[in-house]
This record gives structure tokens, C-alpha cells and sequence, in this order.
């Protein structure tokens, strides 16, 4: 079964539901505190900050929202007879 | 009978401009030139017979659905689920494949992300404040 990928639109932005201090261990480790996901994108900046980003797995035969996309324009101009010329394989055939 | 493929246009079609003009000149990065390889290969099963059993061809029904023609999937590569798929579908002329879409998509940044799927997070509630507590 494929899934369609699509990213949530929030109404509201985020609001800080706690804040504390950490300290991190002898190898540079913090634990998050009543965390939600198990997976995040880190950004670390320049200043010394780091953002975390909620994520979560992705059904392996999901389509991403980014290649939806490419196929949608695709099957539109396909549609419409609207294609690439043939292309020709052979200068990259061994 | 040996098909014509044609790319969609216009992601796909300056995907594979792009990715050949540079194989031509030797400037495809490494991963590049293993995905470029695996596609060529793909695509030259593809036009020879579509139903490869190499290729593991499939209908899509929920894009079939959505476009109104079948659409098909085929796999890159075998046993190796991370590593990519076409989309394509017959047309527009008898004889002719068009190539839809790839996956991974082309600009996708290589890396830990390419092999654990990663997404957002579908919805994140905004009413998480408990009671009493306002948000700083």
C-alpha cells in the first residue's frame, strides 16, 4: 500500500510548555525530558544553540512530498502530450 | 518490442539533462555516478521490456487513480529497498515510456536521512500549555 506524504500545517506556532537547565555528561549527553518522538533533526548554530525537530519514521513505501510533486507536474505535461524527446541510452551502456 | 523513453517534463526531463551532460564531462560526484549507473541500467531494461524481472514492475493504484492512467513503479536496484524507485507510465504515443519521477529525488542531501526515512511529525498540537502556566 503507498502513502501519500503530506506535512501537517499548524495553526498556532509552538508555545514553550517547560524549561529547564541540563548538564551535560562526561560524554557531552543531555536527556530530554518528557519527549514525544524518539527522532529529531538537529540543527546546531553558530552561537552555540541547538534546535530540535520533532520527526518521525516514514513508511518505506511512502512517496515523499517533494517527488509528489515532480510526478504531478509530470503527469500533467504527460496528459497533455508534453514529454522530453527520446532519449539515448547508448553513450552510457557498457 | 523496444520502447522510446521519453522523460516527464519538466523536473524529470532536466534531471536527466543535468545528470547525463555531467557524466558526459566526468563531473558526477560519487553518488551521483552509482545513481546514474543503477538509472541507465534501469532504463535500459525498461525500454527493452518493461516487464524485466529484474525491474520488479508494479501498478500504483493510488496514483493510477489520481491521473487517471496506469502508472507504473520499478525498483532500482534489488534487495535494497533504500535504493530507489522510478514512477512511469506508457504514453504519450504507442511505443513510448514516459519516466514520471525518481526516488530519491535528485536533490535529496545524502546521508543518515537517506538511509532512516525520516519525516515532520504530520500534526504537532499548539495546545499543549497545561493550566496556569504561561507559555515565555
Amino acid at each position: 500500500m503507498i502513502t501519500l506524504l503530506e506535512v501537517g500545517k499548524e495553526k498556532a506556532g509552538p508555545v514553550v510548555v517547560e524549561e529547564y537547565d541540563v548538564a551535560a555528561d562526561a560524554k557531552r549527553r543531555i536527556s530530554l525530558r518528557h519527549s514525544k518522538t524518539k527522532y529529531f533533526r538537529v540543527r546546531s548554530l553558530s552561537d552555540g544553540s541547538f534546535l530540535l525537530e520533532p520527526r518521525v519514521l516514514v513508511p518505506p513505501k511512502a512517496i515523499p512530498a517533494r517527488v509528489m510533486k515532480m510526478l504531478d507536474q509530470s503527469a500533467a505535461n504527460l496528459k497533455k502530450g508534453v514529454v522530453s524527446p527520446s532519449i539515448d541510452l547508448t553513450p552510457f551502456q557498457d | 518490442m523496444p520502447f522510446n523513453i521519453r522523460m516527464g517534463v519538466p523536473e524529470m526531463a532536466a534531471v536527466w539533462s543535468d545528470l547525463s551532460t555531467r557524466k558526459l564531462q566526468g563531473t558526477l560526484g560519487r553518488d551521483e555516478e552509482k545513481f546514474f549507473r543503477k538509472l541507465v541500467k534501469v532504463l535500459g531494461f525498461l525500454g527493452a521490456d518493461p516487464r524485466h524481472r529484474s525491474l520488479q514492475t508494479h501498478g500504483i493504484d493510488v496514483l493510477t487513480d489520481k491521473y487517471g492512467f496506469k502508472v507504473f513503479e520499478a525498483y532500482l536496484e534489488n534487495r535494497t529497498p533504500a535504493a530507489g524507485r522510478i514512477f512511469w507510465a506508457y504514453g504519450p504515443d504507442k511505443g513510448d515510456i514516459t519516466i514520471l519521477g525518481v526516488e530519491p529525488h535528485p536533490d535529496d542531501k545524502h546521508g543518515a536521512y537517506w538511509r532512516i526515512k525520516l519525516s515532520r511529525l504530520p500534526f504537532v498540537s499548539s495546545k499543549a500549555t497545561p493550566e496556569g502556566k504561561k507559555p515565555t
